[in-house]
């Protein structure tokens, strides 16, 4: 694992300005696919996640997110299906993007937080806030942005983890990058797997049937055809296998098995004041449901989404404009969904404009037409302004939105129908944020306000067949303060962040809370490393929720806290070893996300690291 | 929505009530839950426990998860119905695949029968034993049956093969008569069961869909079928059969139009009540034709039923929050009152 001291630089690597360019600048800017993130996000919210901290927590993505960020996550069960509440918005409104593309499901409209493994990858973005115009359906609450990076020019890398602890958990991740000054290529594999049968706490039972089996391929590859020509190609596989576990009241034999794939080949010309690019990607998505897994009989569903991408970025001064055009086909069926098609022409257009050094400020601007409805004409504004040198303020508005997905629309089941005449979900939203941020520590304080019409619920008609229709509309609203403190003496480094949400989520018309928001989410991670040895401490404080729409039933608040050890061992035959020794729910908090699902007690993980 | 969600659309729209009475004890009963009405809540599907409120008979009290409160424990995952024998409750929980016993007028738990069901819907007890239809695995349509349980040791000690999807079951004069409404599927038999033998005597050929049932006073076993729903491809209407339980042979049957499904039976000695579309619908017994008439509009339907003059149906409004009992009175039409009650209120019952 890397230390502290390649941690801070990346983050200033993050935030480089540009001043003077050269093809080199150009080079690292457009290695990264998700090029937005960079170009077009300076009044917006940012987050990254670095490898440092991605590591502490070994399994899923929602591991990884629910200990670092403020998005409050269901999880049925520990590695069970996992949606996110990004500032207090549905699982469908938190977009997840794949190197630059939108995957959330084409079925669900959401991405199982719980089908992302990170372990691999060098980083994750949380962009919080209101994302429509660059990356489409879903990105109302904020995006989690999985990014595959190409290194070019440094020698072959290996790194191999192997890890086992508590109820029968095993993992193994292999990852290898290697570059010269012309190619890259990065290779990672994971596996997770687990018995899961932890004990329910103040109870004599244990978490029944919640198996799980995961298996993940990442690949990044890019080569320069010419100075100006970089030819890129990621892929990525995700299989699960998963026992879907039972509850305190009722027991499951139930087995649910993925399949998700994404590819994507991008061609990107590039001079010092033009970026054009061409994506072509197709993205697939398949699931088996076994209500009984000693039966044959499954349901079913599956995608397929095909997606063309002219991307063309032009530099002016201190303007830079940057038009898409997007199209897509998605085809979607399953047992209990019609074979549709769905055809999608989106056009995009961002500006940025940086008058002076301290000042910038952006307009975006997005219409899609799609086959099946009407889809709304979205924008955004955004603008950064460094007041001083240390203290910057962030102010962004949006219209975003969130469209119907495919079982919205054709499914056709027992009791149950789609709906054709749905509508998207539409939201307009604002935020104002200001950091601090010296050497040693940077605070940060967000406000934000989200107003979403026309939310999509499954309700029974008249005479008691179900159907989603555009029934609510909600609003949101809350503060985010963030801090994150740097201490160096001698060969001590000291990092401590915290993060602290305060969220309301209101029905319009009952004026009550929306289930499964936390008013009240802290999380707060203490790490240290001298010499050889490094640890960690993490924290997680979820306040009360509610889980039925009157909010007359609740689920308790929580404190969960974890912790970790680090040894290096030197290095040897060119094999550097570290050992990591994890304690999960210390304190064995009983503690659940969701209603009569109770989550692991206490745990322990041992983590062998290879790097040669 | 996940998978699970998915399910559970299935699984709630095609949840049906019983409304079935059998309150005629001997003896003066006591407890805390005398002289009331029971409603059992299904709660929320995927995750939670279903549970029992208690209205007292002037409407006046009103407890809710009386069983948890008493036993301090949850009922199960959907509480699909009860059913009684002179003192005893039988609750039963579907997805978890038990049946409380408990004494019906304090509550207290008495046993908890967990082997030997398997999707278990509706109890009613027989010459001295308890029967439950049960769908097996929802897949399956050859493994349903009728458990047998011995009403002294509380334990499943036979079982009756029937025909798939057994739903909502019925006693006279000790045959038991049981509809098969399809499960997650559709089907369109009675089963005629003899007590005696526990055997199936008979079958008998419905209208498709049927959900409810009930006996009048003269030896007739009425049938409500809702029909085939239109996303099966082959929609079919609703129908009301009329069976002359001496015979086991249907007399009369009355089609609504392909496109009417109605739902729930009451009956309370002159007459027929069903629901529709969000209506109450009342026809006599001796009626020939199906009325044109509302009886009631705008109401909840989630469960209907009628009693001494009353009539009582539930709204389980979002599901997701706690449902309502309103109770009309059926010659002026009046609301009586509307009473809060637990999570998608699917059984009403008078003890």
């Amino acid at each position: 694992m890397k230390n502290v001291i390649y941690y801070l630089f990346t983050l200033l690597a993050m935030n480089s300005v540009f001043g003077q360019r050269d093809s080199v600048i150009v080079l690292q800017e457009v290695v990264l696919s998700d090029s937005k993130l960079q170009q077009f996000s300076d009044g917006i919210k940012v987050r990254v996640l670095d490898d440092t901290e991605l590591q502490r927590n070994k399994g899923m993505l929602t591991n990884n997110l629910q200990f670092n960020t403020p998005i409050y996550f269901k999880e049925n069960g520990y590695g069970m299906v996992s949606s996110a509440s990004f500032r207090g918005t549905s699982a469908q409104q938190t977009a997840v993007v794949w190197n630059g593309i939108n995957i959330n499901s084409q079925l669900t409209g959401q991405t199982d937080f719980n089908t992302i493994m990170a372990q691999n990858l060098n980083e994750i973005t949380v962009r919080s806030g209101g994302g429509s115009t660059q990356y489409g359906t879903g990105a109302i609450g904020g995006s989690i942005h999985v990014n595959q990076n190409l290194l070019f020019d440094q020698p072959l890398v290996n790194q191999l983890q192997f890890g086992y602890g508590s109820f029968d958990t095993s993992s193994l991740f292999y990852n290898a990058g290697w570059g010269t000054e012309k190619s890259s290529i990065n290779i990672g594999i994971g596996h997770l797997s687990s018995s899961n049968d932890y004990k329910y706490l103040d109870t004599n039972r244990r978490n029944e049937n919640g198996a799980f089996a995961n298996q993940n391929v990442d690949i990044a590859f890019g080569t320069l055809l010419s100075a100006a020509n970089l030819l890129k190609f990621y892929h990525n596989t995700f299989i699960g296998d998963r026992d879907f576990s039972g509850t305190l009241t009722a027991p499951s034999n139930d087995n649910y098995q993925d399949l998700n794939t994404r590819s994507l080949l991008e061609w990107t010309h590039f001079k010092t004041n033009k970026v054009q690019r061409v994506k072509a990607a197709y993205l697939t998505e398949r699931y088996r449901y076994y209500a009984n897994k000693e039966r044959d009989e499954f349901s079913f569903g599956k995608s397929g989404s095909v997606l063309l991408n002219y991307d063309y970025l032009y530099r002016h001064k201190n303007w830079k404009f940057n038009g898409v055009v997007e199209a897509n086909n998605v085809n979607a069926a399953g047992s209990s969904i019609r074979d549709e098609d769905r055809n999608r022409l989106a056009g995009i257009l961002l500006i940025s404009h940086t008058p002076s050094d301290a000042f910038s400020y952006g307009i975006d601007v997005r219409k899609d037409w799609v086959s099946d409805f009407e889809s709304p004409f979205v924008f955004s504004m955004d603008m950064k302004y460094n007041i001083t040198e240390t203290y910057t303020v962030y102010l962004n508005a949006s219209k975003n939105y969130r469209i119907p997905t495919f079982n919205d629309l054709y499914w056709e089941g027992a009791g149950s129908a789609g709906n054709l005449e749905l509508l998207p979900e539409t939201s307009l939203q604002t935020e104002i944020g200001q950091t601090i941020k010296t050497k040693d520590y940077s605070l940060s304080l967000n406000a934000f306000y989200i107003a979403t019409s026309d939310l999509i619920q499954w309700r029974p008609d008249i005479s008691g067949n179900w159907s989603p229709i555009n029934i609510k509309d909600v609003t949101q609203y809350g503060l985010e303060f963030e801090t994150d403190i740097r201490k160096e003496i001698g060969e001590h480094y000291l990092t401590w962040k915290n993060s602290y949400a305060f969220t309301k989520a209101i029905d319009n018309e009952s004026t009550k809370q929306l289930i499964y928001v936390p008013f009240h989410k802290v999380t707060s991670n203490l790490a240290y490393s001298y010499k050889k040895w490094s640890s960690f401490i993490q924290g997680l404080y979820n306040g009360e929720v509610f889980t039925t729409t009157d909010n007359n039933q609740n689920l308790q608040d929580y404190f969960v806290l974890n912790a970790g050890l680090n040894y290096s061992f030197p290095k040897k035959w060119g094999i550097a070893i570290e050992t990591q020794i994890a304690i999960n729910n210390i304190l064995n908090e009983n503690y659940q996300n969701v209603a009569f699902r109770p989550m692991p007690n206490r745990n322990i993980h041992l983590n062998l690291n290879f790097k040669f | 929505m996940n998978i699970k969600h998915v399910v559970s659309i299935l699984a709630i729209g095609l949840v049906i009530t019983s409304c079935e009475n059998d309150d005629n004890s001997p003896v003066l009963p006591s407890g805390d839950y005398v002289d009331g009405i029971l409603i059992s809540n299904e709660g929320p599907f995927s995750n939670g426990t279903g549970t029992v409120s208690f209205i007292s008979n002037d409407l006046e009290t009103v407890e809710s998860a009386i069983y948890n409160q008493v036993n301090t424990e949850d009922l199960g995952n959907i509480v699909q119905s009860i059913g009684f024998t002179d003192d005893k409750a039988f609750i039963v929980a579907n997805n978890s695949n038990t049946i409380a016993v408990v004494d019906r007028f304090t509550f207290k738990k008495e046993a908890v029968i967990s082997t030997g069901l398997n999707n278990p819907r509706y109890f009613i007890s027989v010459n001295g034993k308890g029967y439950v239809t049960n769908w097996g695995d929802s897949a399956d349509e050859t493994d349903d049956y009728v458990a047998i349980i011995n009403l002294t040791t509380n334990v499943v000690e036979g079982t009756i093969p029937v025909d798939f999807g057994p739903e909502e079951i019925i006693n006279r004069a000790n045959t038991i008569y049981v509809a098969h409404q399809g499960g997650f599927g559709q089907n369109n038999k009675i089963s005629v069961i003899d007590s005696g033998t526990n055997e199936v005597s008979t079958t008998i050929t419905v209208g498709d869909v049927p959900k409810a049932i009930q006996l009048d006073g003269s030896n007739t076993l009425w049938v409500l079928s809702a029909g085939k729903p239109s996303f099966t491809g082959e929609e079919t209407a609703g129908s009301l059969s009329k069976i002359n339980t001496t015979t086991n042979e249907v007399e009369t049957t009355f089609d609504f139009t392909t496109t009417e499904h109605p739902n729930h039976l009451g009956y309370d000695g002159t007459n027929l009540y069903y629901t529709l579309d969000g209506a109450v619908y009342s026809m006599s017994a001796s009626a020939t034709e199906l009325p044109t008439a509302k009886a009631f509009d705008g109401v909840g339907t989630y469960a209907m039923t009628v009693e001494d003059g009353r009539l009582y149906t539930t709204d389980a409004k979002d599901f997701a929050s706690d449902g309502s009992l309103s109770i009309y009175d059926i010659n002026t039409k009046a609301e009586i009152k509307t009473i809060a009650v637990g999570i998608i209120p699917g059984g009403i019952y008078f003890n």
